[in-house]
């Protein structure tokens, strides 16, 4: 056993309002830059859409992640040979156009123009090139233009649908979205870090943060191919690549990252993982239907005493340990097992996780009585789900629906319990029964609400201590500046006449 | 003590420094001679691929001299009747451009001069006759190992003892004997008769006139029998000559253009499912555009 310790994340989708909030933090803080304007380190997309950068989830086209190789993994569009072979010409690149060209206003012409008929407009204008220009894309446009054929039909996630089961989702009345916001998953098994040909980009020892070296980096572009979630960019301006860093300097002082810490609907979760990196070949390599398994088989029970004594012996300080225990990702991901890894066939083990959405069932006026299918007799709502359960499973289960149907049904369950404790227009019987049948507890089923809807901000960001004062050790020796720090001048105070 | 102003210190450099050279002066001629003249000529030896210049500057002035010596084709151009004769009276030879300065044309003059009031006096002209040139083994007689050897070492398939250049890296000729070779000096086909044969070649390949060809061989002189192969190779190929079919351009060329054709078609088909577009290019050329 080889145990570490790995800051992950639990986004929970039927809270998310699609507000952008979490974007927008996120590019104020981090991406408000030359040669960065159109990189969205968190953007949220509407789902069925295309996303950002359009299609990324077609690694037939852009080849990232990794695909099954006997007992192992390999590169789908980097490794050894075929990097080699693209190295000086890398043909998968997303271009802007996949993303956007980003864009602000000529908002000074509203001040300064000339008198006239019209009201004054203020021209869009290039980011990139600073010509005027039209705008053909955004980074949501999915959103703006949410159900449009051009965007929403083309979702990737259709892919094993049969053109009627899609036809259905788009009729009127039946039509429905919702939201799902990406950050970079900071992967156990993360194809950027393997395809850079510098060795620019590593997972941090102590947090699993992945990282970009802006020294070492060389621009060879082999991680945005490579990274299936496309969350790894290339400045132009800087000539260096760069991803989510997961607000490590505010990690590092205790403070959730920005995108969690300004969220509305309150939807993240960040909290530690224990996990055995002796296991991630072996998790990364199973058949496609049994990848959620092995993933979250990866994760160890910060209570057992076997494991607590394991990580000590690693160097996991007793804070981390601690804070693994209060983990709310470890709640939601191993205890209840209601949040699942986006997208698990990349093979890439990602450490971000979603509570699907529990979508509203039909509603249906029949002779004058209105008629939601999600109060049919237990799981009708689930049944009769206007997104079907295929779709959700290609994004969240490598197409197993059992699966998925297992992660909505315990939802159901709570939602059951919850209608009778607070309505208690329910029967008990017909309670007994989901609980009976999930294998749920009430107490759990009311930790569950109560995380959900009630949870305060250290309940939802346990964030471990960095020991920072231990790491600073390993670069140099703190005895030797001691009595030499304190008070002092940057420049030399001027005296005299 | 006695100080020197600043004026009368630079004077004083300037001065040595042109005492020094004066000197170096004598031993300059003689020095530019053997390098860059005695290829084709001798003074008092007779005859090779051009004049003996014993008397030289008797029947030229050193005007003309200067002119002819830095570029005997222009001053042919210019209809010079004295160069146009001694042009054709040397088989139409053109004596290369030398890359000298005034001062050093006149060194080698001087050289010239004295060297033939040297061999002008009977008893000087028994120590001309006392250092003859070395009767020059004729080519035609060459066997064919040493024909043989001679394209091994214009080829570079065999190293020169002193490490010069093949010939090949400048040179070409129109045979089936070798590939194609450089285009960056003469075409060497008929270059035995036009450089004066056996003497003009040997003389040539001994101490290259040329400029480039000087700085090629420079300390890197060849052997004798060296010479007298790559001679022998040359004679062989200009005979020859006359049942090759000529070549009117350079097939390397053509290789070329061949060879860039099947790259480009490799990387095509190598990455022929590339991504070629923008996933959206067709939603974008649909949308309606101001510019």
């Amino acid at each position: 056993m080889d145990i570490r310790s790995q800051v992950s994340m639990v986004f929970h989708l039927d809270k998310c309002i699609g507000c952008h909030t979490c974007s927008i933090a996120c590019k104020n803080v981090w991406t408000d830059r030359k040669g960065a304007e159109y990189m969205w380190w968190n953007n949220v997309e509407t789902k069925p859409g295309t996303g950002y950068p359009t299609k990324w989830e077609d690694q037939e086209i852009y080849k990232g992640g990794w695909e099954k190789n006997g007992n192992s993994v390999s590169l789908k569009g980097a490794g050894k040979l075929r990097g080699l072979k693209n190295i000086f010409h890398n043909p998968h690149l997303p271009v802007l156009d996949d993303y956007y060209e980003p864009w602000t206003y000529k908002y000074e012409d509203l001040f300064t123009a000339p008198e006239g008929d019209d009201q004054p407009t203020a021209r869009p204008v290039s980011l990139v090139t600073g010509e005027h220009m039209d705008v053909k894309a955004g980074p949501n446009w999915d959103d703006d233009l949410g159900g449009s054929p051009d965007y929403a039909r083309k979702d990737v996630n259709f892919k094993d649908l049969s053109a009627s089961e899609q036809e259905v989702m788009f009729q009127l009345e039946r039509m429905t979205f919702f939201y799902l916001p990406r950050i970079c998953n900071h992967c156990l098994n993360p194809a950027c870090v393997a395809s850079c040909p510098s060795g620019a980009i590593y997972k941090r020892g102590e947090d699993g943060v992945v990282l970009i070296n802006q020294q070492v980096c060389r621009a060879w572009r082999m991680c945005v191919t490579a990274c299936p979630y496309k969350k790894s960019y290339y400045n132009w301006h800087t000539g260096k690549s760069e991803k989510c860093i997961l607000c490590y300097p505010r990690l590092e002082s205790g403070q959730a990252p920005a995108c969690m810490h300004q969220c509305v609907g309150r939807i993240r979760y960040l909290g530690v993982m224990l996990y055995d990196a002796d296991k991630i070949q072996e998790a990364a390599s199973v058949n496609e239907d049994e990848l959620v398994d092995a993933q979250l088989g990866i994760y160890l029970d910060p209570f057992d005493p076997e494991v607590i004594k394991e990580a000590r012996k690693n160097g996991i300080a007793d804070s981390t340990i601690e804070a693994a225990q209060k983990s709310p990702v470890y709640k939601f991901v191993k205890e209840w097992k209601i949040a699942l890894p986006l997208h698990p066939e990349f093979r890439t083990l990602p450490n971000l996780f979603y509570v699907p959405a529990l979508m509203p069932g039909m509603a249906t006026v029949k002779d004058g009585v209105y008629e939601e299918s999600n109060t049919q007799f237990l799981w009708g709502g689930i049944n009769n789900d206007r997104l079907p359960i295929k779709y959700l499973a290609n994004l969240f289960t490598a197409g197993n629906t059992d699966k998925i149907v297992e992660v909505l049904k315990r939802l159901m369950a709570v939602r059951w319990h919850r209608r009778q404790t607070t309505v208690g227009d329910v029967e008990q019987g017909i309670v007994d029964m989901a609980m009976g049948e999930v294998k749920m507890a009430a107490d759990t089923a009311d930790a569950i609400f109560r995380l959900t809807s009630l949870a305060t901000f250290d309940e939802r960001f346990v964030i471990p201590p960095a020991h920072r004062e231990e790491s600073i050790e390993m670069l140099e020796s703190t005895a030797d500046v001691k009595g030499s720090t304190g008070f002092g001048f940057k420049e030399t105070p001027k005296r005299g006449w | 003590m006695v100080t020197l102003s600043q004026p009368l210190k630079t004077t004083v450099v300037i001065a040595i420094f042109f005492i020094s050279t004066i000197t170096l002066q004598a031993q300059n001629g003689e020095q530019i001679f053997k390098n860059s003249c005695a290829a084709c000529h001798t003074v008092g030896g007779g005859k090779r691929v051009g004049p003996d210049l014993v008397g030289m500057s008797t029947k030229r002035s050193e005007a003309w001299l200067i002119k002819w010596i830095k570029s005997s084709q222009t001053l042919i151009e210019s209809g010079d009747p004295d160069a146009i004769a001694a042009f054709e009276a040397y088989n139409k030879v053109p004596m290369p451009d030398q890359n000298l300065s005034d001062v050093e044309i006149k060194e080698v003059i001087d050289y010239i001069n004295t060297k033939s009031s040297a061999a002008e006096v009977p008893v000087a002209a028994t120590a001309a006759i006392s250092e003859p040139q070395e009767p020059i083994k004729s080519s035609d007689i060459a066997s064919e190992e040493e024909i043989l050897l001679g394209q091994h070492i214009f080829e570079g398939n065999k190293r020169l003892a002193n490490g010069g250049a093949a010939c090949i890296f400048c040179h070409n000729l129109n045979t089936d004997r070798i590939i194609p070779g450089g285009l960056l000096a003469k075409d060497l086909t008929t270059v035995y008769t036009r450089m004066g044969g056996d003497a003009g070649l040997t003389g040539i390949l001994n101490a290259p006139p040329f400029p480039a060809m000087t700085e090629a061989y420079k300390n890197k002189p060849m052997t004798e029998s060296e010479i007298y192969a790559v001679v022998s190779f040359l004679n062989k190929v200009e005979k020859e000559s006359t049942t090759q079919t000529a070549t009117a351009t350079n097939p390397l060329l053509k290789y070329g253009f061949i060879g860039f054709a099947m790259w480009v078609g490799i990387v095509f088909l190598v990455w022929f499912r590339r991504k070629k577009y923008a996933v959206n290019k067709r939603i974008f050329e649909r949308q309606v555009k101001s510019y």
